[in-house]
């Protein structure tokens, strides 16, 4: 199966574009920042004809309540999707890459027991 | 030189002229956000309509904060001043006498009246009262993206089809006189300019604002007359207005000494 | 080397091929979710557009019962609070019109549908306003019933609505808070004004107990089976009662219903039989304001198609 890869194309220009428009509406997508320092998430889209007026609607949608640090602003078109399950949740183990992975609990209840022994 | 305290006792007639001042700030910032708050709903687009309603609430927030300061000098309440005056009472310019009109028609009263308000904030900010200079810092922060929001209409306007532009043009050519009573002489001009409490008088205000909006509206409306504001332009009312302050009396004016 | 602790197990859930219903029911059925892209059957698709449509027609609708207030409000807090609500409302309609519209049916024609009464928007917003107590009413009683639903549905299969209704909550639970404070403000007030709220909730109490609709059988609710929605029309009309009843009562208001009594055995409220027919003589559009917000909405729109076009030149954007 060949991987999946996306840009946000398809969705991003609204249907039933007018032939005679040279101007259409656009999805825009929004990530915003709680706090200071914390991660960019996304929290939504806004649909607007142009670069000014989107960040006048992501900030109403994402920010009017003064609930967001930062907002990102991004053309749908410009987000790339990835969601094969082949690349993202490949079925081999691959447990020596997480912490999970390292379960040394009899280990080590059998090392302590053997240095316990010795020390008497 | 003038110190910004409000500690400076004022003599009466410093005070009267204060009071009317703080009075047709915070009376153009509660009539126009109560006209623009109308569009709650059924602005063109869902997502403006977000935007418009928003700028409405600040406008409104702004006179709530304005009636604040000035119920503390008059040792009166916010409310009651909002809500409890007579027609004639109302001490707005009488470009926000009309309905809101058409999209046009309120984006263009929208862009002339934020262009006059920055003008009077950036004064005021210098008021030697400083619970007044305080609050116009903070409301010319805020003011910053109505701004933005007024030209990004005014553009889409004014540069679209020629019917739009007509249409827009219309609009601020029918606005036009009226706008110029956001610089109306105040009775108590030379009391608040005497005492700092205004730094420019409102014809140096009034001068500065044209200065800086004819530039602008010149290539989509042509050259607008020479208008000077008028000792009526705060006191004049119309039916428009009546009708408002109909609405807006309805509930709080039912029943006397009620809690809402 | 003791390596058995170590393997994590696969995930179970089923994963399903494009095309292959089945295995999609089997996933939406069993917790799975859904995004915008993925392949999905065109009946659950379907049924999940119509859902959201609806929804997202009822805010927009809901709208206009208390716009004309935000012009009488009677103070400069309520007049605050009340646009910030209703703008709140428009806000609701677009984050759900923008699902809607990723699911494959354009804005305009959303919009269009509504105004031709080819698609329904919930019974509460087809009932006229009469005083500043509606306000109160609504602001708390409707929205409560309403989030009982929202609340459910945070759990939905399609991902899109779900974390949508996350955000919607968030918001009317500040609607519902600012709708208790006006009612208890005029239940502490004058005469006139605690019968001006008995009056209020004698009118509405009808179309709150019919807004979740009629039982359903399970086995028949496919919204249900996959999962859109995640509890049934009953479930959610003995949520509200059960939270809600007890804070009416308390105010010293008369609920307009002598056969509203809990039932300490079943522990369910038993209740007069809402009126199912009119319930759906309403949402088919015949309420006592249906064709004149209708109407309303009609003009509105013709009136501001000339700002559409000029900003987005065509005439099919909204």
């Amino acid at each position: 199966m060949v991987a999946v890869v996306r840009s946000g194309q398809s969705r991003s220009t609204l249907h039933d574009m007018s032939s005679h428009g040279e101007r259409v509406e656009r999805v825009w997508e929004v990530f915003r920042q709680e706090d200071e320092g914390d991660p960019m998430i996304h929290s939504g889209n806004v649909n607007a004809p142009d670069e000014e007026l989107a960040i006048h609607y992501a900030r109403e949608f994402y920010g009017r309540r003064g609930e967001s640090h930062r907002l990102w602003i991004v053309p749908r078109e410009s987000v790339l999707e990835l969601d094969d399950p082949d690349l993202l949740k490949p079925p081999l183990d691959r447990s020596h890459k997480k912490p999970g992975g390292y379960i040394i609990k009899h280990k080590l209840e059998a090392a302590k027991a053997r240095a316990g022994e010795g020390s008497t | 030189m003038t110190v910004a305290t409000d500690e400076i006792p004022l003599d009466q007639p410093a005070r009267d002229a204060l009071a009317e001042l703080l009075l047709t700030v915070a009376d153009d910032e509660f009539v126009i956000g109560f006209w623009d708050s109308e569009w709650t709903g059924i602005a063109p687009m869902l997502e403006e309509d977000v935007a418009t309603s928003s700028i409405a609430q600040d406008e409104i927030g702004h006179a709530r904060a304005l009636y604040e300061v000035l119920a503390t000098l008059t040792d009166d309440d916010a409310d009651r001043i909002a809500f409890g005056r007579d027609m004639d009472g109302y001490r707005h310019a009488a470009m926000l006498n009309h309905a809101r009109g058409d999209w046009a028609f309120s984006v263009a009263r929208r862009w002339l009246y934020e262009t006059a308000d920055a003008v009077r904030l950036t004064a005021l900010a210098r008021s030697t009262h400083e619970p007044l200079a305080q609050l116009a810092g903070k409301m010319r922060r805020e003011e910053t993206y109505h701004r933005m929001h007024a030209d990004a209409w005014l553009r889409r306007l004014a540069d679209g089809p020629p019917d739009v532009q007509a249409r827009f043009a219309e609009s601020l050519a029918a606005l036009w006189p009226d706008a110029q009573e956001v610089f109306a002489p105040l009775a108590g001009d030379e009391e608040l300019q005497r005492h700092g409490l205004l730094p420019e008088p409102m014809r140096a205000l009034h001068a500065t604002w044209q200065a800086e909006v004819r530039p602008v509206l010149a290539p989509i409306v042509g050259d607008l007359p020479t208008i000077a504001p008028t000792t009526d332009g705060r006191t004049r009312r119309t039916g428009d207005f009546r009708w408002l302050h109909g609405q807006f009396t309805l509930v709080s004016g039912s029943e006397v000494g009620a809690t809402w | 080397m003791d390596d058995a602790d170590t393997i994590q197990p696969l995930n179970s859930r089923p994963r399903y091929a494009p095309g292959d219903s089945d295995a999609f029911y089997a996933h939406v059925g069993s917790g799975g979710k859904v995004e915008a892209d993925d392949w999905m059957p065109d009946e659950y698709r379907a049924a999940v557009l119509k859902f959201v449509e609806m929804h997202a027609n009822s805010e927009l609708m809901g709208v206009l019962p208390e716009r004309d207030w935000i012009m009488r409000a009677p103070n400069l807090r309520r007049k605050l609070a009340l646009t910030s609500k209703i703008q709140d409302e428009v806000g609701h309609a677009q984050l759900l019109y923008r699902v809607a519209e990723d699911l494959g049916k354009p804005r305009v024609q959303m919009l269009q549908d509504l105004l031709d009464g080819k698609t329904k928007f919930h019974n509460v917003f087809h009932y006229p306003t009469k005083s500043w107590a509606d306000v109160g009413i609504i602001a708390w009683l409707v929205d409560a019933a309403a989030i009982v639903s929202q609340q459910a549905l945070r759990d939905s299969s399609y991902a899109p609505y779900a974390r949508t209704m996350k955000k919607i909550c968030w918001e009317e639970s500040v609607h519902i808070m600012h709708g208790r404070d006006v009612v208890l403000t005029l239940m502490n007030g004058t005469a006139i004004q605690r019968a001006m709220v008995q009056e209020a909730l004698d009118r509405w109490w009808g179309p709150l107990m019919q807004m979740h609709g009629p039982p359903t059988d399970p086995a028949k609710d496919k919204d249900l089976h996959w999962g859109i929605k995640a509890k049934n029309n009953e479930q959610l009309r003995q949520e509200f009662l059960s939270i809600y009843v007890p804070r009416i009562r308390e105010l010293g208001l008369t609920i307009p219903d002598a056969a509203l009594a809990h039932d300490d055995v079943s522990g369910r409220w038993q209740y007069t039989e809402p009126d199912w027919a009119e319930l759906k003589s309403v949402v088919t559009g015949h309420g006592p304001a249906s064709q004149e917000r209708l109407d309303f909405r009609r003009d509105n729109f013709a009136e501001t198609q000339w700002v559409r076009d000029a900003l987005l030149g065509t005439a099919t954007a909204a």
